[in-house]
């Protein structure tokens, strides 16, 4: 078994409104997937498919090579879920909800798992009930009732949006603690999440899958390569684009004492081009440096295609 | 069948952390203890406040007055306390999305109902019973007359009533949006069968029945026999309700 | 008066259970309250006020419609 989760030509519609068009990827066991798209893009009910939580309308979803049915699936068993708003019995400790989910779940030997699973996540183990707990400390609550079963596959919903950034951190790293451990996949609009952690990326635009693949290969194929050349004064800006705008084309931007230009192919060969050129006019740059592309930028190539 | 135990133990616990079981334990004693109190002390009040310008003699009170008084307050006030406490049972958890984590661990959804209604059955009986024994006790100490022969027999429609309409809340309940509506469904439930009751042949056969003629059961003026066809109709209907809520509950989105 | 005294006494038997009952229901809607400082409408101070004076029905009332969402 290579691929923990396998969705084949998924459609959903929710009245007129068709959320996914044709969901079609697959996940390998063991990486960190990060789900992007705007909001309302159709991850939510994404991750609700795959859970058996909305009926599928066309297509297949498997995990660990059991299709998944609506209702009661037995791949829950191997599933741990983070629902973005996790919802508790507030008059419960920690402690008491999670025993409830342990026993659900049918985990042997429960108080030593428990313990276990609160230090983890941090949370105390005293007699204060879930009525009182923060934002963050429930999403660390929902990430140990999620990762109680010890899930292959782990699926978080937005777990960092509605956190502080020191919690975002925080959670972040706990995520990428994981990695090897559990495969993850987990859904956010905020991109440099994805880029701290992830080692695969999906776009889910316009009801589709945009793009499915590692961060490097996205870069490789959507990312436009930048060059930033700094200059002291805005003249000698002005007169390095004008120098190499017959190389570089209409590529070339000027913003101030900066001048950034964009180039295809090799980075050395653009380089050595640039100042081959900054040579020849006699100009002296303060800086020059690489700019490599953001997943932002790939975000935005992407769903303009 | 584990799940049905282990969302049973869930359901005590809420019921006694959220307060719901001590108002209705309070509730239903503060009624069992104001029957026979109500009772005895009516005809003192009247002769209080009127004093013996009154110029008919009041009658005595006796036990059928105690009786009248605590079925009075359950069929009337008692029932719908139940209702308002536990309308909200599974609207509550459908709206705040609490099952979700549960269901995605392999909860049943039909164990949810299960234990919803066995944790129901169990708070009614404990309360709805201790509340006739005292009665029962006070109405033994403070009217010790013969009028009274059958107690038993008018209190078990009463508790029978209580299952089926136990059913009736829950299955509101899961086809509510919010905690009033499965209230509302209640009360309606109610208002259908007290119009239904308008027909006198129809009365044995109403389970409306079970809490309208205790007083002739405890009386000994009705055969406990003769309700036989409304509770059957209240065992069926009960069957039928709860299967109903598991069918609405497993087609229920569940946030 | 002393007729009333006669009542009271004789009565006593259902009288204590339920002057406990009450304040039974009563200091627990009180310390929840206290305790629990958001309301679906109203504030503490009105809370109080029903819980305290309004026998039975104050402490009810607030248990059902008063008391404030838990999440």
């Amino acid at each position: 078994m290579t691929d923990i989760l396998t969705l084949h030509h998924v459609q959903k519609r929710f009245g007129s409104q068709q959320v996914l068009q044709d969901v079609d990827f697959s996940i390998p066991t063991g990486s960190i997937f990060g789900f992007v798209g705007e909001n309302g893009a159709g991850k939510t009910t994404t991750m609700r498919l795959i859970l058996g939580l909305e009926k599928i309308d066309n297509g297949q979803i498997e995990v660990g090579d059991v299709p998944v049915t609506f209702g009661a699936t037995k791949t829950n068993r191997i599933t741990g879920y983070l629902p973005d708003v996790p919802a508790f019995y507030s008059y419960m400790t920690p402690r008491e909800y999670l025993n409830l989910c342990a026993e659900i779940t049918g985990i042997p030997n429960r108080a030593a798992k428990i313990t276990e699973m609160l230090q983890l996540v941090g949370l105390p183990d005293n007699k204060h009930r879930i009525r009182g707990f923060s934002r963050g400390m429930k999403q660390r609550l929902g990430i140990a009732q999620a990762l109680l079963n010890d899930p292959q596959l782990l699926i978080c919903d937005e777990p960092t949006s509605a956190l502080d950034p020191a919690g975002r951190n925080e959670f972040l790293e706990l995520l990428a603690s994981l990695r090897g451990k559990v495969t993850v996949l987990f859904s956010t609009h905020i991109l440099s999440d994805v880029e701290r952690i992830s080692d695969r990326v999906g776009i889910l635009h316009d009801g589709r899958l945009q793009a499915c693949d590692t961060l490097t290969n996205l870069h490789q194929q959507y990312g436009q390569s930048q060059i930033a050349i700094s200059f002291a004064a805005p003249a000698a800006a002005q007169q390095c684009a004008t120098v190499l705008r017959p190389t570089f084309g209409d590529q070339v931007t000027v913003t101030e004492t900066t001048v950034t230009l964009t180039y295809q192919g090799d980075y050395t060969a653009a380089a050595q081009q640039v100042l081959r050129a900054l040579v020849q006019a006699d100009l002296t740059p303060t800086a020059l440096h690489k700019v490599d592309p953001t997943l932002e930028q790939i975000f935005l190539a992407v769903i303009k295609k | 069948m584990k799940d049905v135990w282990f969302f049973f133990k869930k359901e005590l616990l809420e019921s006694w952390r959220t307060y719901r079981f001590m108002i209705l334990a309070v509730v239903f004693l503060i009624f069992a203890l104001m029957s026979p109190f109500i009772a005895k002390l009516t005809p003192e009040i009247m002769k209080m406040s009127f004093g013996d310008s009154l110029g008919i003699k009041l009658p005595k009170p006796t036990s059928v007055d105690s009786w009248t008084q605590f079925y009075k307050n359950i069929a009337q006030i008692g029932i719908f306390v139940v209702a308002i406490m536990f309308g909200g049972t599974m609207s509550q958890e459908l709206s705040r999305g609490t099952l979700i984590n549960l269901v995605t661990k392999g909860l049943s959804r039909w164990a949810v109902v299960a234990a919803k209604y066995l944790c129901l059955v169990v708070e009614w009986v404990v309360v709805v019973s201790s509340a006739f024994f005292v009665t029962w006790g006070y109405t033994v100490y403070f009217f010790p007359d013969s009028r009274s022969p059958h107690v038993v027999a008018g209190f078990l429609p009463l508790l029978l009533f209580g299952l089926f309409f136990l059913a009736v809340i829950l299955f509101g309940s899961t086809l509510a949006r919010n905690s009033y509506g499965g209230l509302l469904f209640t009360i309606l439930v109610m208002a259908v069968l007290y119009l239904v009751n308008l027909f006198k042949d129809a009365q044995n056969y109403n389970p409306v029945s079970l809490i309208g003629d205790n007083m002739a059961l405890v009386q000994g003026t009705k055969d406990l026999a003769k309700l036989a066809p409304g509770m059957a109709i209240a065992v069926v209907a009960t069957g039928c309700l709860l299967g109903g809520a598991v069918a609405v509950l497993n087609k229920k989105k569940l946030a | 008066m002393n007729n009333n005294v006669q009542v009271l006494i004789k009565y006593l038997p259902i009288f204590i259970p339920l002057i406990i009952l009450e304040l039974a229901l009563m200091v627990t809607a009180l310390v929840h309250v206290l305790r629990h400082p958001h309301y679906r409408f109203g504030n503490k101070v009105m809370w109080i006020i029903i819980v305290v004076f309004i026998q039975i029905i104050g402490p009810i009332v607030y248990f059902v419609f008063g008391r404030g969402e838990d999440n």
